[in-house]
């Protein structure tokens, strides 16, 4: 499936795109993300090579990446979510590589992910010297 | 993982031998195992953090020493993603340069495994044979770059340093007999009864897992999956060269040796095509790159554990907004919880060994703890060896090593 064609068949919940050569950045509702990881993951065959979240001015933006070996490319499916309720489903039940990437987003930055099935932190387990979230560029109290 | 009969076995802090801090929970019941939990997070550096307050240049520095091991992959694929942003070439020498930095890399990281793998399971004269021979490697590293590990050849636009002709023969010379020793050691296994009954069958990822987990490199490959970054999105020179990727299909420790030294063999063809290149390609080895635009770009490498994940942010100042750096490790280690259920102890170490786990980069730990929460002292790399010499005794070709 081209770019285009993957473009034409979720035109109504791609908000906006971005495509730079063989990678396609395009941004989602957060209520969409699951349904598409699914299409990603299942029906086009992509695996998930992880995920990145970043803080932003108003709150935090969480991308996927999917690799589409066959064809050397990415789909980066981005959702944007509020500083006061950093909260969007998890795609652990699609994938089991997203299960580390979610648990440790969660641990450093915050952000809850519905739906995973053991959402415990990952590196800060059991060490009671890292308070707050460590990539969170607010300052801590 | 709860029930009448069964126990925790702790396994760490500290990996019996890759002197690295890893730690996992087994849930054994007698000598089986039923279950495994991992924790992470001794070794955390928060290098994300801290390339976010480097310029460029520096950030290659500080990626290169994630690793210790594969230490030119990271700046590698971090070179890659700042040239996606805006699509940077390079020419075509630096791309000849980078291959050969990659592959050189490939062969002594492979050799380095290869080595440990044989003292986990009591062949301690193939663990001696094979470091042996990582040494030539190491050797042409030093001569390249200066340096035995570390290289910090990799710049936006190309990279740092020339190799100079009169190195270029040296490399064949010194590669040629490791050839020879790799092609008798990959001869060995496939005729060595004890070796096969010891690891055939063990450890076993299937291909749906291995899909699941997103696995990589040649814990994917020995699984039936057919990915490699070199070949499925080429990078520096590897659109130029001709190589194949080794795909296995049984997906136990087995499969994930003959993947490792049957991709040592095709490496040391990449490094001698791309040498043939240097001879006749001049030129310089990098283009003067002034600023990097504001955008985002990801960049990867199949480093010898798999693939190296990084994505940068950046917003045309000197430094990245946000820098995501994934492992290969990161997504090979939770596949233990598929390969290892259901293993004999004496097994777990080298199932655990056999994705080449790389602590440095995803850092854990391994414990066994009974039913009452008392931890057990177990010395796995006893067991393992133990079995291997079992094995050796009922064998007909008693005492065959390498």
């Amino acid at each position: 499936m081209s770019y285009e064609e993957f473009l034409t068949r979720f035109r109504e919940k791609i908000l906006s795109y971005r495509q730079n050569g063989n990678r396609l950045y395009f941004e989602i509702r957060k209520d969409d993300i699951r349904e598409i990881a699914r299409f990603l993951f299942a029906e086009l065959g992509c695996r998930l090579s992880t995920s990145t979240a970043t803080e932003v001015y108003d709150g935090f933006e969480v991308q996927h990446h999917f690799s589409d070996d066959r064809e050397g490319r990415y789909f980066s499916p981005l959702v944007r979510l509020c500083r006061e309720e950093p909260e969007m489903d998890s795609i652990a039940p699609v994938t089991k590589a997203a299960a580390w990437i979610e648990r440790e987003i969660h641990d450093l930055f915050g952000i809850v992910f519905q739906g995973h099935p053991d959402l415990q932190p990952l590196l800060k387990e059991d060490n009671e010297g890292v308070v707050g979230y460590p990539l969170r560029h607010e300052r801590k109290e | 993982m709860s029930g009448q009969g069964s126990y925790n076995l702790p396994v760490g802090p500290f990996h019996p031998l890759l002197e690295e801090a890893e730690f996992f929970k087994l849930r054994v019941e007698g000598e089986t195992v039923v279950g495994i939990e991992f924790e992470t997070g001794w070794m955390h550096r928060g290098i994300e953090r801290i390339c976010e307050q480097k310029t460029f240049d520096q950030v290659l520095f500080t990626v290169e020493r994630i690793c210790g091991i594969c230490s030119t992959s990271h700046p590698f694929a971090c070179v890659n993603a700042l040239e996606d942003i805006e699509k940077i070439e390079i020419p075509p020498r630096a791309r000849y340069i980078r291959t050969l930095i990659g592959e050189l890399e490939r062969i002594h990281s492979h050799l380095l495994w290869l080595g440990l793998a044989g003292h986990f399971i009591g062949y301690d004269t193939l663990w001696m044979w094979a470091w042996k021979y990582r040494e030539p490697v190491l050797e042409l590293m030093e001569l390249i770059s200066g340096n035995r590990n570390h290289y910090a050849m990799m710049r936006v636009g190309g990279v740092r340093r020339d190799v100079p002709a009169e190195v270029l023969p040296v490399i064949r010379e010194k590669l040629s007999p490791v050839q020879k020793k790799v092609e008798m050691i990959a001869a060995a296994a496939a005729d060595d009864p004890v070796l096969k009954s010891r690891l055939q069958g063990v450890g076993v990822l299937s291909r749906e897992a291995a899909v699941d987990y997103g696995a990589v490199g040649p814990t994917a490959r020995a699984s039936g999956v057919d990915i490699d970054v070199r070949r499925d999105e080429p990078t520096a020179a590897y659109g130029e060269v001709e190589f194949k990727v080794i795909v296995r299909e049984n997906g136990d420790v087995y499969d994930k040796l003959v993947v490792r030294v049957l991709e040592i063999l095709e490496s040391i063809k990449i490094v001698e095509q791309v040498t043939e290149k240097l001879k006749t390609t001049p030129g310089p080895y990098y283009y003067d790159i002034k600023e990097i635009p504001p955008g985002e770009g990801i960049g990867r490498y199949e480093a010898p554990r798999g693939e190296v994940f990084h994505h940068i942010r950046t917003d045309g100042s000197n430094r990245p907004v946000r820098h995501k750096i994934r492992a290969p490790s990161y997504v090979n280690i939770p596949t233990y919880a598929a390969s290892c259920l259901n293993l004999p102890l004496a097994d777990v170490l080298i199932t655990t060994a056999a994705v080449d786990p790389c602590y440095c980069c995803t850092e854990r730990s391994l414990v066994i703890v009974d039913g009452h929460d008392r931890r057990l002292s177990v010395d796995l790399l006893a067991l393992s060896r133990e079995k291997t010499e079992r094995l050796k005794k009922d064998s007909d070709k008693e005492g065959v090593l390498w």
